[in-house]
């Protein structure tokens, strides 16, 4: 039996999607004016750079949908930790994915399209929490010092204005380059690889099917008030 | 001097006296007919820029000069005193920093190349000119009008290109092999061109070019993580392939 997943509506997946279009078109961009040599390119260097700025405009404008969203539609709540988040949180999913999802244990914070508190686990409430609220706007913010670079100082810590704002911005793109790797293997850790995708892309996910408590977890569920049981994860 | 005051003369002699030509007399260059008042000399008859300046070095720009659009144009009035005042003339190696070298290196330029009175109404005129690059104001503070108005591979910065054949290929400067090490940078040739991880670090003295200033530790540290994220998810992966595999083979 299937139902609407209700944590993923229609205006958080077309943002999620659009986001990771633009960042897929700005991290190709960004590598080739980086990486930018000599010589006939495919593309050349200034129409790299329209398209870069362009892109990072329309990530800008969508970031700004995505706060509104948050806070117009409630989203946020699902990204305020508690204090169980910590410990015992985070060890309960990093001692899931070290060990428990070899041997087939239930997940630790499954998805439950019923609870209203919890939407991610720990380690993904801390990660995006990281990526979206510290690492997207210093990306956004040094994005449009570098658009107006004339407005910027001409100097700070003994190098020229725009060297800083510059380093910030390339490494801060490498960071959530990485996570990006990080996210979508994790993404293949549904009950099938393509579950958590299908999820994302069409909100519609599957009724959890069973309910358990395992002694070797304890009280997990969070704000569910119970554990549900996960298919295989492979 | 003992006519021409300092305050009566057109040439400031403070500033005389710190250019590369500050030790010499005037009459070692202002020869024939100037001992006595009033000077029947001309300039016909002064020494020409080439009669010390004899060195292969010279030889190279005064080649690279003739076939200059400046020749082109300006024919037999064109002289090494249009751009390089002979009373002022300081190299780019003795100035306080690139910033200045491009000052001066400009100023010559804008005596003859920019429509305006003021030194603002030129600046409008120039950007008004160069409106196809990206921030044209910065990449005009910044560079040397030579930099982009030579060929590439013209290390004297003397064959001046029609404006047609300027250089607009972005990646021409914005890339790690970036011409301006060779041109605008040339007299800190000796100077690392790597230091502390940034390729063409010299070019940091005076501006951020992205593409030609990154630093090689922080490229190697992100590509090494991002490498070992993969080998790690991919190790992950099949650690869960094969003991989901076992697990359904159990009866």
């Amino acid at each position: 039996m299937r139902r609407d997943f209700g944590p993923y509506p229609l205006w958080l997946r077309c943002w999620h999607w659009s986001n990771v279009l633009l960042f897929v078109m700005l991290l190709i961009t960004g590598f080739s004016m980086h990486f930018s040599r000599v010589g006939p390119p495919p593309v050349t260097f200034r129409t790299v750079v329209v398209i870069h700025n362009t892109a990072g405009i329309l990530l800008t404008l969508f970031y700004c949908f995505f706060l509104f969203g948050n806070l117009r539609f409630g989203n946020a709540r699902y990204y305020l930790i508690t204090a169980d988040d910590i410990t015992p949180g985070m060890v309960r999913q990093i001692r899931y994915y070290l060990w428990g999802i070899f041997l087939g244990s239930p997940h630790p914070y499954p998805h439950n399209p019923h609870s209203e508190e919890r939407k991610f686990n720990p380690m993904q409430k801390m990660s995006y929490l990281t990526v979206m609220f510290l690492l997207f706007p210093t990306l956004i913010v040094t994005g449009w010092a570098l658009l107006f670079p004339y407005l910027l100082p001409n100097e700070i810590f003994g190098l020229p204005g725009i060297a800083p704002w510059a380093l910030v911005h390339t490494y801060t793109g490498y960071s959530i380059f990485l996570f990006m790797i990080v996210h979508t293997y994790l993404g293949t850790t549904g009950a099938t690889p393509g579950e958590l995708f299908r999820f994302m892309w069409s909100g519609v996910g599957p009724e959890p099917t069973a309910t358990l408590r395992t002694p070797d977890l304890g009280e997990r569920a969070g704000s569910h008030g119970q554990v549900t049981a996960q298919k295989d994860h492979t | 001097m003992q006519c021409h005051k300092p305050s009566d003369t057109t040439i400031d002699p403070a500033r005389f006296a710190q250019s590369e030509h500050g030790a010499f007399d005037c009459t070692f260059c202002h020869t024939t007919g100037f001992s006595k008042f009033p000077h029947t000399g001309t300039r016909a008859e002064m020494r020409d820029c080439m009669d010390c300046h004899k060195e292969r070095k010279l030889a190279r720009i005064a080649q690279a000069v003739k076939a200059s659009v400046h020749a082109k144009m300006a024919a037999r009035a064109f002289r090494c005193t249009n751009c390089h005042s002979p009373h002022y003339f300081i190299p780019a190696s003795r100035m306080k920093d690139v910033s200045e070298a491009i000052l001066v290196a400009n100023q010559s330029c804008l005596g003859c190349h920019a429509k305006g009175d003021t030194l603002a109404d030129k600046d409008l005129d120039l950007a008004r000119k160069h409106a196809y690059l990206f921030h044209a104001e910065l990449h005009l503070q910044r560079n040397e009008c030579v930099a982009c108005h030579t060929a590439p591979g013209e290390q004297t910065m003397h064959l001046i290109l029609p404006k047609s054949e300027a250089v607009k290929d972005c990646a021409t400067c914005h890339a790690q092999n970036s011409m301006l090490a060779t041109k605008l940078y040339a007299h800190l040739a000796l100077k690392e061109r790597t230091q502390q991880g940034f390729v063409n670090a010299i070019l940091i003295n005076n501006a951020y070019l992205v593409g030609a200033n990154r630093n090689r530790w922080l490229d190697w540290g992100a590509f090494g993580l991002a490498g070992l994220l993969l080998l790690g998810v991919a190790a992950h992966g099949l650690g869960r392939w094969v003991f989901a595999r076992s697990r359904r083979r159990r009866p």
